[in-house]
């Protein structure tokens, strides 16, 4: 009996990250290719996987249950057109002038931005996998499962990292994003390796929750620093910084704090 | 903003508040001296002040009669000089490079001009202090030249005009990058970024060009020195064969302000002109004119162009105008039949500057015209800035004629001579070549038009054949200084806003290590 | 050549972000320009056929008030910053300039330029910027540096600063404090003009 809510709490965790995920995707997709005036009938496809992810997966953190087979073309379906995505985005960067190199990758389709829509089905699925096992069986789910959160929480980490270098780090904020997640990941990792989940880890996870939290914060401020401010919404929410890319972190760390559960209950079972 | 009274002599009276005058405001008195610096024109506020409208921001450019002569009398205002405090910085294109090293030592290691007194090594470390104070958004790896450190801003994004110029270089096998300028990629304190409006050369509004306005200027406020606008300085006085102070125009009334030092920064027109309307009973000839050269070699540089017609939808008149540049021609010096260098940047021209480059430049009018200002969106331009050679034909002298101060007006001569005719038929090949590569048709050449001012007092190592030392002090009046584009020996194939400012940092330092050893 | 730009008007824009108070102060005063009264009837005749000439008005488009414009800045007789040494100053060069204009015609056709057809007077044009004129009135006057130092680019300069003319040509107009976002190839932002037969862009 003891351990059906912590079963819940897992894959609840987990869904809500693939779900937070979505929806970051979703918003971001939306503003970033209408900047790019859906020029590619394609580009409604990440919106149309976001949207169905945030439904399956917020409805499958909640308790709820939509199907199987639903869940499955949600989750397959975000992977692919994350895939896809990539294969796209890596072809706008390519074929722009390239200088030194960094024009490209600072204004042309972000390279990283499809990759969250990849780990939003993976992570959907996980969850989905979560509430299908047996309880002996999950724990084993644990450690994949931190290394995907670890890796997703990098590439995360490198996108953002990109993109405030393009903004000259101009806000000494601008650094956090930068600092903490990689030393979430990196004990997440360590934890992984280990086997075993530190109070410490579960500490930087939940600070990073907040910080994807507090970055739409700052980039709403964002958005007021560029002329005209909010008034100017058509113009500065596309030259501002991004809205609803920080929260990309939150997702990651959710889930991350699911594996990291699930990490000490296996260590509770077998060690 | 503190106010000096006409009844003491300040420590230095800065005539001009441009790059040169504006920089050196701000250093000196934050170096603990006294400081007037005076513009004959107004204090603009961009946010409450400037229209984007061509027409509306003249009221920028320095429009006082002048009279131009020679064999291609030069086309004055727009593109190279400014009556407004923070001089043509407020409606400069904010292109900002360093010279090539060689540049500095032009008659020595290149063969042609004349040597700067100053090591380039020298000025890279002020390049990049004027780098940092404007927050130079540029690329991350500069393909030209030893090395410098990374730019303060990354680069804004390439326009559509600026990737035909890249495009075009790649084909042919050249370098190019994004254009370093003075103008913000991110927030800077109260600062908004470029949102990419294209109005830069008639002023910008949102205050995200880094002019002398925006940055020298609140840093010589706040260290105590006094900015007085609409201030014409008329005449340089001396006694004992030192200066004395200035006497100035304004509010209807002349008036005399004592200095102990007098820097003269009104660019390489309204400097020799100052200079040489000082004359007195001390110096017949003007001040700071033993060596005969106040207002000889004048150095424009060339602005010759290349356009075409292309499918796409160009619509150059969004962004900065000149966002992607190739210097491949300032660091090459095989395959040229002439001396100097030139580098090439995308154009973006708007309406009314457009009209004039078709019906000047190319002979269209009526329905023509029309017809062919209906294409603008789907033209694009390459424009060279070229380096002329200093001649001493080429000059500054003073007409018979007043102006409305009651003073005598320039009179500018100039001349391309054959070095800089072969500079423009290989620049515009050149360019033309790039335009083909990238498919655009229709191509003609726009062969006469020129930008900017140097050169009219040369600094140099000899008295003889300089009007200022390397520190940018005169030869005759130890407490004279000239610190624009006046003091160029050379101009380089660049835009020399840059250098003026670095050499004015340089001339601050000079000035407070002289006051040390005296002190 | 048809409008390429026939839904866009850029006046349009003007209550929007595009356009800052001053903008809209400057140009509502500009569009709002009439032809002060400062040349004899003939004189001012011969400047309203000579601007049609070199600046035809814009088709289905509010005409452009190229000669009050003008006018109002022969009016002021502000210089330019430059002044070509064989030219005298700007109100001087066009009282003389449109006077050597009418002789020219005079000479020609024995009729004031005004009067000319389209052809005679573009011909008649033509042989001021060549300097093939025959009136006595060019003698001391340089017809191919009047043309292109004062007629040229006044004239252009007056056309191009109204906003009929902006439309026609597609151009985005005042743009303070909102400029743009879409700066690449065949890209445009919802308040740029669309060019007809091209769909391109937002």
């Amino acid at each position: 009996m003891e351990d059906v809510p912590s079963r819940n709490l897992v894959a609840s965790l987990v869904a809500a990250g693939a779900a937070t995920l979505a929806s970051s995707v979703l918003a971001d997709s939306a503003l970033e290719h209408y900047r790019g005036s859906f020029r590619n009938p394609a580009m409604v496809l990440p919106l149309a996987a976001a949207g169905l992810g945030i439904v399956v997966n917020a409805g499958r953190a909640l308790g709820r249950d939509e199907g199987r087979s639903i869940g499955i073309s949600s989750h397959v379906g975000s992977m692919g057109v994350g895939a896809t995505g990539l294969g796209f985005h890596a072809y706008n960067i390519l074929k722009r002038p390239t200088a030194g190199g960094m024009n490209g990758l600072f204004y042309a389709a972000p390279a990283g931005a499809p990759a969250a829509l990849i780990l939003s089905g993976l992570l959907g699925r996980t969850a989905d996998t979560l509430r299908a096992r047996p309880a002996e069986q999950r724990d084993a789910i644990g450690r994949p499962l931190a290394v995907i959160c670890a890796v997703g929480l990098l590439g995360t980490v490198a996108e953002a990292g990109l993109l405030h270098f393009r903004g000259a780090y101009h806000n000494p904020f601008m650094w956090l994003p930068i600092v903490l997640p990689p030393m979430a990941a990196t004990a997440l990792a360590r934890d992984a390796a280990s086997g075993s989940a530190h109070p410490m880890t579960q500490m930087l996870l939940g600070a990073t929750v907040a910080l994807g939290l507090v970055g739409v914060g700052f980039h709403i401020y964002g958005v007021a620093r560029n002329m005209g401010g909010w008034r100017n919404w058509r113009q500065n929410i596309l030259a501002g910084p991004p809205v609803p890319a920080p929260p990309a972190f939150t997702g990651l760390a959710l889930a991350g704090l699911g594996a990291l559960l699930l990490l000490r209950q296996r260590k509770e079972h077998h060690g | 903003m503190r106010s000096y009274s006409e009844t003491e002599a300040v420590d230095f009276v800065i005539v001009g508040t441009g790059a040169g005058g504006g920089t050196l405001a701000a250093r000196l008195a934050e170096a603990g001296f006294s400081v007037i610096a005076m513009d004959a024109g107004p204090y603009w506020r961009p946010l409450e002040d400037f229209a984007s409208d061509e027409t509306h921001q003249e009221k920028l450019y320095w429009t006082d009669e002048r009279i131009v002569d020679g064999e291609h009398p030069i086309k004055l205002g727009s593109n190279n000089s400014g009556k407004s405090v923070g001089g043509s910085t407020v409606h400069f294109a904010m292109v900002s490079l360093r010279f090539r090293p060689e540049h500095f030592k032009a008659r020595t290691k290149l063969g042609y001009g004349a040597d700067w007194p100053v090591d380039w090594r020298e000025m890279w470390r002020y390049y990049a202090e004027v780098e940092d104070a404007l927050k130079i958004a540029g690329p991350v790896r500069y393909p030209w030249g030893p090395h410098r450190g990374r730019y303060p801003y990354r680069a804004h994004p390439l326009n559509a005009a600026a990737e035909y110029l890249a495009r075009g270089a790649e084909a042919l096998g050249i370098d190019w990058t994004e254009t370093p300028l003075a103008t913000l990629s991110a927030p800077r304190g109260k600062a908004h970024p470029c949102v990419y409006r294209g109005f830069c050369v008639t002023g910008c509004s949102t205050n995200a060009k880094q002019s002398v306005l925006v940055t020298w200027l609140p840093r010589a406020l706040a260290a105590g020195a006094e900015i007085r606008d609409l201030a014409m300085v008329g005449q340089i006085e001396t006694k004992n064969g030192r200066v004395t102070g200035v006497q100035y125009h304004r509010e209807g009334e002349w008036r005399f302000q004592p200095a102990r030092n007098v820097i003269v920064a009104g660019y390489a027109i309204e400097t020799p002109r100052l200079l040489l309307n000082s004359a007195n009973g001390e110096f017949p000839n003007g001040l700071a004119n033993s060596s005969g050269l106040v207002g000889k070699n004048l150095m424009v540089q060339l602005n010759q162009a290349v356009w075409g017609i292309v499918e796409d939808e160009v619509r150059s008149y969004k962004g900065p105008p000149s966002l992607a540049i190739s210097e491949h021609w300032n660091y090459e010096d095989r395959g040229k039949d002439y001396f100097g260098g030139w580098s090439y940047m995308s154009q973006g021209p708007l309406p009314i500057t457009w009209a004039r480059t078709l019906s000047g430049g190319r002979g269209l009018w009526g329905q023509a015209l029309i017809d062919e200002m209906a294409r603008v969106n789907h033209s694009v331009g390459l424009k060279m800035v070229g380096e002329v050679l200093p001649d001493e034909r080429n000059r500054v002298t003073l007409a018979d004629e007043c102006d409305q101060y009651g003073l005598r007006i320039p009179r500018v001569t100039f001349a391309f001579r054959d070095n800089e005719k072969a500079m423009i038929r290989h620049a515009l090949d050149f360019m033309d070549q790039s335009l083909a590569a990238t498919g655009a048709t229709e191509r003609w050449q726009e062969s006469d038009d020129t930008c900017h001012l140097n050169g009219t007092a040369r600094m140099g190592n000899d008295p003889a054949t300089s009007v200022v030392n390397s520190d940018c002090r005169s030869w005759d009046i130890p407490n004279l200084w000239i610190c624009d584009g006046s003091i160029f020996p050379t101009v380089g194939g660049v835009n020399p806003s840059l250098t003026i400012q670095a050499m004015a940092c340089r001339t601050a330092d000079r000035i407070l290590l002289a006051n040390h050893e005296a002190s | 050549m048809a409008d390429r730009y026939p839904d866009y008007d850029v006046l349009a824009k003007s209550d929007t972000l595009s356009w800052n108070p001053v903008t809209r102060k400057v140009i509502a005063e500009r569009m709002a320009t009439a032809e002060p009264d400062i040349l004899s009837p003939e004189q001012h005749a011969t400047l309203r056929r000579l601007i049609e000439r070199i600046v035809p008005q814009p088709d289905n488009r509010p005409p452009v008030n190229t000669v009050a414009l003008l006018l109002h800045r022969i009016m002021a007789n502000r210089p330019d910053g430059y002044r070509h040494h064989r030219l005298p100053p700007l109100r001087e060069a066009w009282t003389i300039g449109l006077a050597a204009i009418d002789a020219e015609a005079q000479a020609r056709h024995g009729q004031p330029f005004a009067l000319l057809s389209n052809r005679e007077a573009d011909d008649l044009l033509r042989a001021i910027e060549a300097s093939e004129t025959q009136a006595e009135a060019w003698q001391d006057f340089p017809p191919a540096l009047f043309w292109s130092w004062r007629l040229i680019p006044d004239i252009v300069s007056a056309y191009y600063a109204h906003p009929s003319a902006w439309s026609a040509m597609g151009f985005g107009g005042p743009a303070s404090p909102r400029g743009y976002v879409r700066l690449l190839a065949n890209r445009r932002d919802p308040w740029e003009a669309r060019e007809e037969g091209n769909h391109h862009g937002a």
